[in-house]
């Protein structure tokens, strides 16, 4: 009897509270969090990397944001305006039903129609006239105007299942029974600040991943994130500080993947108004004229500033010294626009010849909470243009939430911004950083500076009007020079980006920053 | 009574009113959420778009009486970020959080009392001494260190331990808790811990204080001759009457770890309304953060009326002075 009850309240007890953690067969740990599992919500990075991860696209993007063919099998251009896609045969959505061209049609109808999207993928479908399903695996397209990067921009949209999301709002999709993709795993529960579980799709049309169950924590907290991976709770942890990179080198176990990213930090120097803000003379009154209208001085404090140190000595060696937008490994990076090497010589030469034998005054500014070292590196930027002839007033780091609004505002004379690359080419950072400001056009969006240059204007609309793509890198690369020649900005480094994995693991990873459980595999 | 309470709850609207504008104009004053929503490379048709549909681009007047208006009506906007309804958002973090601040208030009553009595009873004796040191440090470590400390030690080096999450929650009475499962359970520990030490440590001096500045009252000594026990005079007679005071601190302590649990939420990695918070004013998440402001404000003024109204339960001078 007493042996029953024991056994009896054993069982009871192992059942509910000693019942041993659910386990998955890869842990994941990551800095941040999606705002919404439905994927055409907000197209931030954080969204995307997480609909990469359930939902698939009319193309694919690898590791460094390069195309190739994903839901659509292959297209056709028939003119300039008229395209055929050619769908993917046999793949099937996470419910088993099939994937047809009426998905197609309707995901991209609701693209840029989602009810209070923050980041909507409206860019992205704007220049579609009419889509319509020929059959059940083709698609015609028209466009308003000849485009040739069709595919790289409605390629960017996920494809959802019209029987499973339509009349379903965004939050509807955090449950397993809306947000159906054809991706290679399966949702199963998000708990919000908290976790996200999924499994593998073992009918998916591309490679099955490797970890069936696969669990993502959220962990903002850099030290908590290390500090997890170091105890074993979790596998794979992303956006490593650069502080611990050597750390998680040095320690058995565990080691870290790291790769240049796609996000560019720089200087600008405001052109905006006809005196610069903070800009002084050396008596630190306001200086009558813009300095930063002349391309001498612009390319003489780009001559003052060594890449270099700022990446050996305030980067721990995480970035790559840069001269221009892209790196690379995306299409319209030219090889001969090279980052400057520091020449304090010429930098002084060149602001004499300019009209400023003794430099000038001015005030950095910067954000503190936005990228690793952001604080640190304007300060090291004051005292290299001090060294070059500057007279530096000071230097002043904000957070983030403040500091852009200023910025855009164009509240700064100098200060240090970063832009990110989430295309496969330079092509919508060229326009939205360095073409003229134009709001009707809607060009020009992130130009802080308000650079300006017709003849580069040009030579970006000719480049984005070609249809032969290599043709369209050749004179993205073109244009680079072109613009790059009159130092519009102060390109300073390519940031780089560290995973940390358990010893056994590797990962796929690149441009895209993104952290993908189906690119995490057993090394050999 | 009853006028008192209406006097408490008209004084709060009023409270509720003044921090709301305050709230909506500092926020409004911070940054553009534009600048942080819009992925770099929107174009200024997206930018119109989202301006449009989140209603930005009105002029400020307009912005609050709009709020303020929904607001009377129990709708406190929707989330820029997550696209649901702000209360939603925050009520769904909020059992965790309590969850959390609950445990190490308990934990912080039955570690905390005993040894304030112990040290009071005997001033000066080397238990006293080292009881009084141990709470010096419990005040004094700034928590976030502390809380990296107790993940390097218990988690990292001896492995004992979890250190990020909930863990696996279960229910008990339809409400989501860690205490369902022995793994939420051990996730709970570290987190409670953290949040405890000097909770531990204020209310060991508080009723040590309490307790030497009653055992010379004149109602212990006739205690005392009555022949009551030493032990039953000191952890009944004597702690009744020293309650008065943890009672008020411990409320007024259980709001601000609601409130400002962040940094242990945000080592831990606890999915709170702490770490909510900061999120979402760094994405400048303009409703959550006036949302969770009035949440908290309310919850302040209903935690104040609830001790007032202990102090009566606790001391019947209250209670004769106030029929």
């Amino acid at each position: 009897m007493r042996l029953t009850k024991t056994a009896v309240l054993a069982a009871l007890l192992s059942t509910t509270w000693l019942m041993p953690a659910w386990a998955a067969d890869l842990t994941i740990g990551r800095a941040s969090e999606q705002s919404s599992i439905d994927p055409q919500f907000s197209r931030t990075g954080n969204n995307q990397m997480t609909s990469t991860m359930f939902f698939d696209r009319l193309v694919a993007f690898d590791e460094n944001l390069q195309v190739s063919p994903g839901l659509a099998a292959s297209w056709e251009i028939q003119d300039e305006t008229t395209w055929l896609l050619h769908l993917r045969e046999g793949v099937t959505f996470h419910d088993g039903s099939a994937f047809t061209a009426a998905d197609v049609v309707y995901s991209l109808e609701r693209a840029d129609e989602v009810p209070n999207s923050p980041a909507p993928y409206t860019d992205m479908v704007s220049s579609l006239a009419t889509v319509e399903a020929v059959d059940d695996l083709t698609v015609k397209i028209t466009t308003n105007v000849p485009n040739p990067a069709l595919m790289e921009d409605i390629g960017r949209v996920f494809i959802i299942s019209k029987a499973a999301a339509e009349g379903k709002a965004s939050e509807d999709f955090s449950s397993p029974a809306t947000a159906v993709g054809t991706g290679p795993y399966v949702l199963e529960e998000w708990k919000p600040g908290e976790t996200l579980t999924m499994h593998a799709n073992d009918s998916y049309w591309g490679t099955v991943p490797e970890f069936n169950e696969v669990e993502i924590r959220y962990i903002s907290n850099d030290a908590a994130r290390v500090a997890a991976l170091l105890s074993g709770a979790v596998d794979v942890i992303d956006a490593v500080p650069p502080q611990d990179v050597a750390r998680l080198e040095g320690t058995d176990g565990t080691h870290v993947f790291s790769t240049p990213s796609g996000r560019v930090i720089y200087l600008g120097l405001s052109m905006r108004f006809d005196q610069a803000p903070a800009v002084t003379d050396l008596d630190g009154n306001p200086l009558a004229e813009n300095p930063f209208k002349d391309a001498r001085v612009r390319k003489a404090i780009s001559l003052m500033i060594d890449r270099e140190l700022i990446v050996d000595r305030i980067l721990g060696g995480s970035g790559v010294p840069a001269g221009q937008l892209v790196p690379d490994a995306l299409g319209g990076h030219n090889t001969d626009v090279p980052a400057d090497k520091p020449d304090v010589a010429k930098a002084k030469e060149l602001l004499a010849e300019a009209g400023y034998p003794e430099g000038f005054g001015l005030t950095l500014y910067s954000s503190n909470d936005r990228f690793p070292g952001d604080g640190d590196l304007v300060q090291a930027l004051g005292q290299m243009l001090s060294r070059g002839g500057l007279k530096v007033n000071g230097v002043e780091a904000l957070p983030y939430s403040v500091y852009s609004k200023a910025a855009s505002a164009g509240d700064y004379g100098a200060f240090v911004f970063s832009l990110g690359s989430s295309t496969p080419t330079s092509a919508p950072n060229l326009q939205s950083l360095l073409h003229s400001y134009d709001k009707e056009a809607g060009k020009g969006a992130f130009n802080r500076v308000r650079f300006s240059s017709p003849e580069f204007d040009a030579a970006l609309a000719d480049a984005l009007q070609e249809f032969d793509a290599e043709t369209r890198i050749a004179k993205l690369e073109d244009a680079t020079k072109l613009v790059f020649d009159e130092t519009p900005i102060v390109p300073l480094y390519w940031q780089k980006v560290h995973w940390g994995l358990r010893d056994g693991l590797t990962i796929e990873a690149g441009l895209s920053e993104q952290t993908l459980p189906q690119k995490v595999t057993s090394a050999e | 009574m009853t006028v008192f309470i209406l006097r408490r709850v008209l004084q709060a609207i009023l409270v509720l009113f003044i921090t709301s504008l305050v709230v909506f104009l500092g926020v409004y004053a911070i940054g553009d959420p534009l600048e942080i929503l819009l992925p770099a490379d929107a174009s200024m048709a997206e930018r119109a778009q989202v301006a449009a549909s989140l209603h930005l681009d009105d002029p400020l007047p307009l912005q609050y009486l709009n709020f303020i208006t929904s607001a009377l009506q129990g709708d406190f906007g929707r989330s820029f970020v997550y696209n649901r309804p702000a209360l939603d958002v925050i009520f769904e973090r909020l059992p965790a959080t309590l969850e959390l601040v609950t445990t190490s208030l308990i934990l912080s009553l039955i570690l905390g009392i005993p040894l304030g009595l112990i040290a009071g009873v005997k001033p000066g004796s080397v238990t006293d001494e080292s009881i009084m040191t141990g709470s010096i440090l419990g005040f004094s470590l700034p928590n976030f260190w502390q809380g990296m400390m107790l993940i390097m030690i218990f988690a990292v080096w001896l492995g004992w331990l979890p250190s990020t999450g909930r863990g696996e929650t279960g229910y008990i009475l339809g409400i989501r808790t860690s205490y369902a499962t022995w793994d939420g359970f051990i996730h709970l520990l570290l987190p409670a811990t953290n949040l405890a030490l000097a909770q531990i440590a204020l209310v060991i001096r508080l009723t040590r204080t309490g307790v030497q500045e009653t055992m010379p009252l004149d109602f212990v000594k006739y205690a005392r001759a009555r022949g009551i026990s030493e032990r039953r005079i000191l952890f009944v007679h004597v702690l009744k009457t020293i309650l008065i005071p943890i009672v008020t601190v411990l409320g007024i302590e259980f709001g601000s770890l609601i409130a400002f649990a962040v940094v242990t939420e945000t080592i831990f990695a606890w999915p709170g309304v702490g770490k909510l918070i900061i999120d979402s004013i760094n994405m400048l998440d303009r409703p959550i953060v006036v949302a969770y402001i009035l949440v908290i404000v309310a919850m302040f003024i209903v935690i104040n009326l609830v001790v007032d109204v202990l102090y009566s339960l606790l001391d019947p001078r209250i209670r004769s002075r106030a029929s």
